[in-house]
C-alpha cells in the first residue's frame, strides 16, 4: 500500500505541479507585437519605398490583395485560417476577399508568427550560450505536455508535428528557415515574386506574402527584446498563474504590457538602429544586438537570485554572495543588497543609472533610475522577485528601443534601391545603397502590357553607373527585381516605374 | 505473476487515472474562459461589465450633444488560446449603424470558442463618422491614453470633431477596425499617405448636416470636360462610357474622369486629373508630377505653368493654376488625339471651366502645432523629402 500512496502522490505532484503558481515575462501576439510591429514600420523608410519604387501611391495605406487562390498546397491549408482568427478591432485582418493596406498585412504577419501558439518554442535565443530554448524534462515538462493534451490545441499539434516539449530551434535558426512561412526566407522569395511574377493577381498574393514574411522577421527581431526569451526562460516565466484554470498559464509581464499600451499605446520607436547584417539585429560580435542588450540588462522571472537565507549566523556578504552563486547569467550583476528593516521592499537599479542614485523604498518618489529587481526581507529570508514598478521600468526602457532595432531592420532589407529613369524609348537602369559591390545577382527587367502581364526583356549587371536599355512597344510600366548578395549578405532590390 | 507486481500495476493504474479524473473533471466543468471586462456595466456602476454583452449606446456630437446619424459601430470580441504562449484564436465582429437617433445595439455574443485552454480576451468597440474623430473604447486619440468612459449598456459616446492639427496617418493606424471600418474610412487613404510623404495636407472643416452630425464634400469635376467636347475637339464619333479612373479614391480634394472609348483600345481614351490642394501644395504636387512622369518637358501653354509627358501610345498634359489651387492632368491616347493641339484644345477648355468648380469648402493648411496643444505627434517624424505621388497612366 505503501506503493500505491507514493504512485498517488507523485500523481498529485504532477497536478501540484500545473496548478503551481509561477511568473512570467513574454510579449502578447495581438496587441504588443502588433503595436511594436507598426512602431517599427511607421519610423522606418518603408512609406517612401513602396511609393517611390514600388509605384503604390498610397504607400504604407496602399490596398494589397492575397488571393486565396493563388496560394501553394501548405499555406493554403494553414495561412486562411491563421488570418481569419485575427481580431479586426487590431486593423490587420484582411478583409473576406484577402485585401488589406500593406501596413496591416506587416502588422498580421508579426501576429501569425506566434499562431498557432506553439511557434513560439522558435523565438527564443540565448546569445551566451548560442541556443534555443532547452528546458526539456522534469515535473514542469510533464505537466505542460498533459495540459496540452487535454486542450483542443495541444492535440491538434500532437498530431500535426507542432507539439511543444519545451525545447524549440534557435530564433536566429528559424528566422531564415525554409519551413517558416513568415521568416526572412519567405520574404525573399515573395518580394522577388510580386515583381517577377506574370500576372498581376499572383503577384499582388506575392506582395502580400512578403509582408507577411516582413513581419514575421520583425517578430522574431522583436522576442529577442523580451527577456524571458533570450535568457532561457519558458518554465519560470510561462507556466505561471492566470486563474484557477489549470488551462490558464500566461505571463503577469505579458498582461502588464498588453493591459497597459495594448496595441495602439505603445511608444513610438527611437531613431533606427543600423547593424551590418540582418542577424547582428539579433546577435553580433560587438554584443550589440538586441539579444545579446536584453540579455545583459534585465532579469527574466525565471533567472532571479534565489531566495536567501538569513539568520543569526549570516551575515549581509554571505546573502550577497549566494544570491550571486544562483543567478545562471553573470549579468545584469547583483550589487550591494539593503537588508535592514523587516519588510520594506526595496528595488536594484540598473547599474548605469544606479550611479544616479542609492536604491530608494518602493511606492515613494519616482525612483532614481530604472528599477532590476524588487527585493524584500521576511522573516529567514530574502525574496527576490519582479513586481509592476519593475514591468513598468523594463517595459519603458525595452520598447522603444525593440522599436529601433526593428525600423533598421526594415530599413536594412530594402538598403538597395534599382533607379529607372525612363525617357521616350529607352529605360536607365542603376543600383544606389548596397553595402559594397552586389554578388551573386543580375538586375531583371520586366515590361508590362495593358493588361497588366509583364515579361522579361532585359537582364543587366547591377551597378552605380546607368545602363540604358530599350523599352518594347505597348509597355505600359518597367519593372526591376535584383536578387542577389552585397557585404551586408542576401538581398532584393524591387523597383516599378510607370510608362505614361 | 506475483501478488506485488499487480498491486504496482494497480497503483500506477489508479494514479494515472486520478490525474485524468482531474482534469477531465476540469475540463467538463469550464468553457471558454471569460477575462474580466476592464469597463463597467453602466456609466454610473463600478460592476464589472458582462464581457459577453449585450451592448448598447447612443453616439452624439461631443459640441452640441446631438445624436450622430449613420456612423460605423463595429464590435468584435477576440479570442485567444494556449498555455504558457498565447495567441490568436479567432474573432467574432458585428458591425451596425447608428439610427437617426444616434442609437446602436450590440447582441450578446452566443458563438462561444472552444478548447480547454479557449478564452474570450478582449471585446473592442470601434466607432468611426466622416468629420469626426474615431472612437475606440480602448484607446483615446490623440494621446492613445487609456479609455475610461466605456460602459456595456448605455453608454455616451461622445465624438471629437476632427482638428487640423491631426494627422490622417496616425489616426488611421489609431482606427484599426475590420474591413468594414476600413471602408468608411477609405476617404483618409489619400491625405495619410500624404503627410507620410512629408507632406503638408490641406484640410476642409466638416459641414454641420442637420442631424447634427458633420460630413465633408468630396470635389467634382464633371462639371470641368464632357463627352461633346471631348468629340468637339478631337472630331471622335464614337462613344464613350465615362467613368472615374480608379487607382485613386476621390475625396474633398481630388477627383478623376475617365472617358473610356466603347469598343475602342485604349489608346482612344481620355482621363482626366484635378488636385485642388491651395495655393503651396498645389506647387509640390505639380512638382511631383513632373518628377515622376517620364519624358516630362515644360512647355507653359496653359496655365501658370504646365508641361507634357510622353509614353507610347499616350500623351499628357499637366498644368497649374496658382490662384485656384489646383492642379489638372489631361491623358488622351495618340488614336483619340492625334496632334498636340487638340491636348492643348481640351486642357484650355478644362482650364475655362474652373470657376464652375463647386465652392471649395474652408480650408485650412495644418499648422505647425502649437505649444501645449494636445496632439498625436508620437507618430513617425515627417520624412524631409516628398515623394512623388504618382498616379497609374
Amino acid at each position: 500500500m505503501n506503493r500505491f500512496l507514493a504512485a498517488t502522490s507523485g500523481a498529485a505532484m504532477v497536478v501540484t505541479s500545473i496548478v503551481a503558481p509561477a511568473v512570467a515575462q513574454a510579449y502578447d501576439p495581438a496587441t504588443t507585437h502588433a503595436g511594436l510591429t507598426e512602431r517599427a514600420v511607421l519610423a522606418s523608410e518603408l512609406h517612401r519605398t513602396l511609393s517611390r519604387r514600388l509605384s503604390k501611391p498610397l504607400g504604407l495605406f496602399e490596398p494589397v490583395v492575397l488571393r486565396r487562390g493563388d496560394l501553394a498546397g501548405g499555406e493554403a491549408r494553414s495561412l486562411p485560417g491563421r488570418l481569419d482568427a485575427l481580431d479586426p478591432a487590431g486593423g490587420y485582418r484582411p478583409s473576406p476577399e484577402g485585401v488589406a493596406p500593406a501596413l496591416a498585412w506587416i502588422v498580421a504577419g508579426a501576429v501569425i508568427a506566434e499562431t498557432p501558439a506553439e511557434r513560439g518554442q522558435n523565438l527564443f535565443y540565448d546569445p551566451v550560450r548560442g541556443n534555443g530554448l532547452a528546458q526539456a524534462g522534469g515535473l514542469s515538462d510533464l505537466g505542460h505536455g498533459l495540459r496540452m493534451l487535454f486542450d483542443s490545441g495541444g492535440l491538434r499539434g500532437a498530431a500535426t508535428g507542432t507539439s511543444f516539449n519545451l525545447t524549440g530551434r534557435p530564433s536566429t535558426e528559424w528566422l531564415a528557415a525554409p519551413d517558416n512561412d513568415v521568416g526572412l526566407r519567405a520574404f525573399y522569395d515573395q518580394l522577388e515574386a510580386a515583381i517577377a511574377g506574370e500576372l498581376p493577381g499572383p503577384r499582388g498574393t506575392a506582395l502580400a506574402r512578403a509582408l507577411l514574411a516582413l513581419g514575421g522577421t520583425l517578430a522574431v527581431l522583436e522576442d529577442a527584446g523580451e527577456p524571458a526569451h533570450v535568457r532561457n526562460d519558458f518554465r519560470g516565466a510561462y507556466l505561471g498563474v492566470g486563474s484557477s484554470s489549470p488551462f490558464d498559464r500566461g505571463s503577469p509581464f505579458e498582461r502588464y504590457v498588453a493591459d497597459t499600451y495594448g496595441r495602439s499605446g505603445v511608444p513610438a520607436a527611437g531613431a533606427p538602429v543600423n547593424r551590418p547584417t540582418v542577424m547582428a539585429y539579433i546577435t553580433a560580435a560587438d554584443r550589440q544586438g538586441l539579444a545579446d542588450r536584453t540579455q545583459r540588462r534585465f532579469f527574466s522571472d525565471g533567472t532571479l537570485p534565489e531566495d536567501g537565507i538569513v539568520d543569526r549566523d549570516t551575515t549581509g556578504a554571505d546573502v550577497m554572495r549566494d544570491a550571486r552563486a544562483s543567478l545562471p547569467y553573470a549579468l545584469p550583476a547583483l550589487p550591494r543588497l539593503d537588508l535592514h528593516g523587516l519588510g520594506d521592499k526595496r528595488y536594484v537599479y540598473a547599474s548605469a543609472e544606479a550611479e544616479r542614485g542609492a536604491a530608494g523604498r518602493a511606492g515613494g518618489a519616482p525612483g532614481p533610475g530604472r528599477r532590476l529587481l524588487a527585493y524584500l526581507r521576511v522573516p529567514g529570508r530574502v525574496r527576490f522577485f519582479l513586481d509592476g514598478g519593475v514591468y513598468t521600468d523594463t517595459a519603458r526602457a525595452l520598447l522603444p528601443e525593440i522599436g529601433a532595432y526593428g525600423a533598421g531592420l526594415v530599413d536594412h532589407l530594402f538598403r538597395a534601391e534599382i533607379h529607372l529613369e525612363v525617357t521616350a524609348d529607352a529605360v536607365a537602369v542603376s543600383i544606389s545603397g548596397a553595402h559594397g559591390d552586389v554578388r551573386k545577382g543580375d538586375v531583371r527587367l520586366y515590361a508590362e502590357d495593358a493588361s497588366g502581364r509583364r515579361r522579361p526583356f532585359a537582364t543587366t549587371l547591377p551597378a552605380s553607373t546607368a545602363t540604358s536599355l530599350t523599352i518594347p512597344a505597348g509597355t505600359r510600366r518597367i519593372a526591376a527585381v535584383l536578387h542577389g548578395e552585397d557585404d551586408a549578405g542576401e538581398l532584393v532590390a524591387v523597383a516599378e516605374q510607370p510608362v505614361l | 505473476m506475483g501478488r506485488g507486481v499487480r498491486r504496482k500495476a494497480a497503483a500506477v493504474f489508479l494514479s494515472v487515472f486520478s490525474v485524468f479524473s482531474v482534469f477531465g473533471a476540469l475540463l467538463c466543468a469550464c468553457g471558454p474562459l471569460v477575462e474580466r471586462a476592464p469597463f463597467p456595466v453602466r456609466p454610473d456602476s463600478v460592476r464589472p461589465a458582462d464581457l459577453l454583452g449585450p451592448y448598447d449606446g447612443i453616439v452624439v456630437d461631443v459640441d452640441s450633444d446631438r445624436p450622430i446619424a449613420g456612423a460605423t459601430v463595429a464590435a468584435s470580441w477576440a479570442f485567444e488560446s494556449g498555455i504558457g504562449f498565447h495567441a490568436p484564436a479567432g474573432a467574432r465582429e458585428v458591425v451596425v449603424e447608428t439610427g437617426a437617433d444616434g442609437r446602436y445595439a450590440i447582441p450578446r455574443l452566443d458563438d462561444l470558442p472552444e478548447g480547454a485552454s479557449a478564452r474570450i480576451r478582449r471585446f473592442t468597440l470601434v466607432v468611426y463618422h466622416r468629420g469626426n474623430v474615431a472612437w475606440r473604447s480602448d484607446r483615446i486619440f490623440p494621446g492613445r491614453s487609456l479609455r475610461r468612459d466605456f460602459s456595456q449598456r448605455g453608454a455616451r459616446i461622445r465624438l471629437d470633431r476632427w482638428q487640423t492639427n491631426l494627422r490622417h496617418a496616425n489616426h488611421l493606424v489609431f482606427l484599426g477596425g475590420g474591413a468594414k471600418v476600413r471602408a468608411a474610412a477609405a476617404w483618409e487613404l489619400q491625405a495619410a499617405a500624404l503627410e507620410l510623404d512629408g507632406e503638408q495636407v490641406p484640410v476642409t472643416r466638416p459641414r454641420m448636416e442637420s442631424t447634427g452630425g458633420s460630413t465633408l464634400v468630396p470635389l467634382d469635376i464633371s462639371k470641368l470636360l464632357s463627352d461633346d467636347e471631348v468629340r468637339g475637339v478631337t472630331g471622335y464619333v464614337g462613344k464613350f462610357e465615362d467613368g472615374k479612373l480608379t487607382d485613386l479614391p476621390t475625396t474633398e480634394f481630388y477627383d478623376s474622369r475617365h472617358f473610356k472609348a466603347l469598343g475602342k483600345p485604349e489608346s482612344y481614351d481620355v482621363g482626366l486629373r484635378v488636385w485642388r490642394l491651395g495655393a503651396s501644395a498645389s506647387e509640390v504636387q505639380y512638382g511631383k508630377l513632373m518628377a515622376a512622369l517620364p519624358d516630362a518637358r515644360t512647355t507653359d501653354e496653359v496655365g501658370d505653368g504646365s508641361f507634357r509627358a510622353k509614353a507610347g501610345a499616350l500623351g499628357g498634359l499637366v498644368f497649374l493654376v496658382r490662384e485656384r489651387g489646383v492642379v489638372v492632368s489631361l491623358t488622351c491616347g495618340a488614336a483619340q488625339c492625334p496632334e498636340p493641339a487638340q491636348l492643348t484644345k481640351l486642357a484650355k477648355l478644362v482650364e475655362s471651366r474652373l470657376p464652375d468648380l463647386p465652392p471649395e469648402p474652408v480650408r485650412n493648411m495644418a499648422p505647425p502645432l502649437p505649444e501645449g496643444v494636445p496632439s498625436d505627434s508620437d507618430g513617425p517624424a515627417t520624412k524631409p523629402t516628398p515623394a512623388p505621388e504618382v498616379p497609374e497612366p
